[in-house]
């Protein structure tokens, strides 16, 4: 204890010089300052370094997933566009490439255009005549593609190459398959060799085909009643509709109410005319008692008796002014509801002729727009759609090419013959309602047939 | 001027005036209930009910052969009266009463002096003449009185 106690009182004794131990902190206080900066500055680069890692290993991991999921994201903006109506200034965003880009900008024309309706109707008239034109030509034996270069210009043109590259049957002939060797004769020399072969494509394929036109041409058969106003489709569709008439039938529906409900005026014109009639009697008969009172009184020579028939005969006059003009007014209104029918009439007549030499273009009702432009797009997607299904690459279909060249050759056909048959009963009577379903495009026709 | 009348019912047939005395009229109905009788003459157009009673309507037109416009309704009957015994004339409108005051004496016409014993006086006012006839005689040379055939029938029978 006493040691210790003399060293405390070394360390603090007075009037020596300061020991180096202060200096010596200080000293150790910067350099560990700096070490401390530069220790946390490489940890911050460490961290860094680490997330940066970390930021290029999860992005390599999830670009499958982005570049995955950017189909969806353009869908969506696809549905935007639609559900907005498109737009004639939009652009193509930049995530829409090739045909993507091809897609937005033929929806958001389509979209624009449908909003002038005449320009949709003519689009989709077009479109019809193109079919029409090609199932003609398919009929007639004829390429379309090689006859008609409109088709080939037109939107058919992948519809048509796939069929042709397919070389269906049904394309040529309406036969069931099998039967043109009856008729012709059976075997490899009785055919062509440019002859079409049965399908390659499985039945699974001419199912959504099949599934995929009908429902494009009931799309178009709707949109074309809707635009056009269904002249020459099924009455049954839609003739209720008011949206889906024509002008004149518009114009037809407006006299007949006009005119119903100026009938049931004048009928009350008629029956307000009958009780104009009895008040008239009323006040003949008020009249004659106003004089039969002032015959009295004349004769009488009383006083108070002609006082009292010269407020009769006032009474009588008053009854004989109301008389009159209600009588007046009512022959007015008969008149003018009379001219008013009459021009009513007149202006249907004209408003007729004036659509006929308009051309007769049938112009839809305002409300029927959204629908139409609805429809129109539709179409568009199915169309898409079924084009998509047709053009695809090769599939694995079960000895088409084996069909095409065992029939090329000089080996009897029938066996394959009958195990097409066997195999694939639906492509080939698909295929035939397919090709019927184009032919149905014209106004009118019967499609179930 | 006294014209010893109050007043006359007026009325017109054709392009004459008529007028009535208010003291001969019993009073105006409508004519559109008229019945008519079996085994009548012309002039009777039928008889009406005017308080209670029948009285018979005469068609003073036809009996004075003057033509008048086809009226949309029946007209009127303006009823005669003196004493207990009355008769109507058919009129197409209904009578105007015209006070005594603005009517004074016209003189007589050539018209009027053909109509002999059946005519009786001409009254005027500012815009018209009306002619006072003897209505009573008219009648009883259409529907003579009970007594007065009979009496006729008995002085012939003594004369002869």
């Amino acid at each position: 204890m006493p040691a210790g106690r003399n060293n405390r009182e070394d360390d603090v004794r007075p009037g020596s010089s300061p020991p180096p131990t202060v200096l010596i902190t200080l000293i150790a206080a910067i350099c560990a300052g700096l070490a401390g900066t530069v220790a946390s500055g490489l940890m911050a680069w460490i961290a860094i370094g680490a997330a940066a890692l970390g930021g290029a290993y999860f992005a390599s991991r999830t670009t499958g997933m982005v570049k995955t999921s950017s189909d969806a994201t353009r869908a969506r903006r696809l549905l935007l566009l639609v559900d907005r109506g498109g737009s004639p200034d939009s652009k193509t965003p930049s995530e829409f490439t090739d045909e993507w880009a091809q897609l937005y900008e033929k929806v958001n024309r389509l979209l624009v255009e449908s909003r002038a309706l005449p320009a949709a109707v003519s689009q989709v008239e077009q479109f019809r005549n193109q079919v029409e034109r090609a199932a003609e030509l398919l009929r007639n034996g004829k390429d379309p593609l090689v006859e008609s270069p409109e088709i080939r210009a037109g939107v058919l043109l992948p519809l048509l190459e796939s069929l042709k590259g397919s070389a269906s049957l049904p394309l040529v002939s309406h036969l069931r398959l099998g039967e043109e060797e009856e008729l012709i004769g059976a075997g490899g020399d009785a055919l062509p060799p440019d002859w079409p072969m049965p399908s390659e494509r499985s039945g699974a394929d001419f199912t959504e085909i099949h599934r995929g036109l009908h429902e494009l041409v009931q799309e178009i058969e709707s949109l074309r009643s809707t635009l056009g106003g269904g002249g020459n489709g099924d009455p049954s569709r839609g003739g209720d509709d008011a949206s889906l008439r024509t002008p004149a039938q518009l114009v037809d529906a407006v006299v007949l109410t006009a005119a119903d409900g100026i009938e049931d005026l004048a009928a009350g014109l008629m029956r307000a005319n009958e009780l104009a009639s009895v008040a008239e009697r009323v006040t003949n008969r008020a009249t004659l008692l106003a004089l039969n009172a002032a015959l009295e009184a004349t004769r009488s020579g009383s006083e108070a008796f002609a006082a009292i028939a010269e407020e009769t005969r006032r009474l009588a006059e008053f009854a004989r002014e109301a008389t009159d003009t209600i009588s007046r007014l009512s022959s007015e209104i008969e008149y003018k509801v009379g001219e008013t029918i009459t021009a009513i009439h007149a202006t249907s007549e004209d408003a007729k002729t004036s659509l006929a030499e308009m051309g007769g273009t049938p112009l839809p009702a305002n409300s029927s727009a959204r629908n139409a432009r609805v429809q129109v797009v539709r179409v568009l997607d199915r169309s898409r759609e079924l084009l998509q299904a047709l053009g695809e690459p090769d599939r694995p279909s079960p000895g088409s090419r084996a069909a095409i060249s065992f029939r090329s050759s000089a080996e009897p056909p029938k066996p394959e013959q009958d195990d097409v048959e066997n195999v694939s009963p639906p492509a080939d009577k698909s295929s035939v309602e397919g090709l019927l379903l184009i032919e149905g495009l014209k106004p009118g026709a019967n499609l179930e047939s | 001027m006294n014209l010893g009348t109050r007043g006359a019912l007026t009325f017109r047939l054709g392009d004459y005036c008529f007028a009535v005395r208010v003291e001969e009229a019993g009073g105006v109905l409508d004519a559109d209930r008229l019945a008519q009788l079996p085994g009548v003459c012309d002039p009777i157009a039928g008889v009406a009910a005017f308080r209670g009673e029948m009285v018979p309507v005469v068609n003073l037109a036809q009996y004075l052969g003057i033509e008048t416009s086809a009226s949309p309704g029946p007209g009127y009957a303006l009823v005669l009266s003196r004493g207990m015994d009355r008769f109507a004339l058919l009129v197409p409108e209904m009578p105007i009463l015209i006070p005594g005051r603005e009517l004074r004496e016209a003189p007589r016409g050539n018209t009027d002096s053909e109509l002999g014993d059946l005519f009786e006086s001409v009254l005027e006012n500012d815009q018209d003449q009306f002619h006072c006839l003897n209505y009573w005689r008219i009648f009883e040379t259409i529907i003579p009185p009970a007594g007065a055939t009979a009496g006729r029938n008995a002085s012939t029978e003594r004369g002869n």
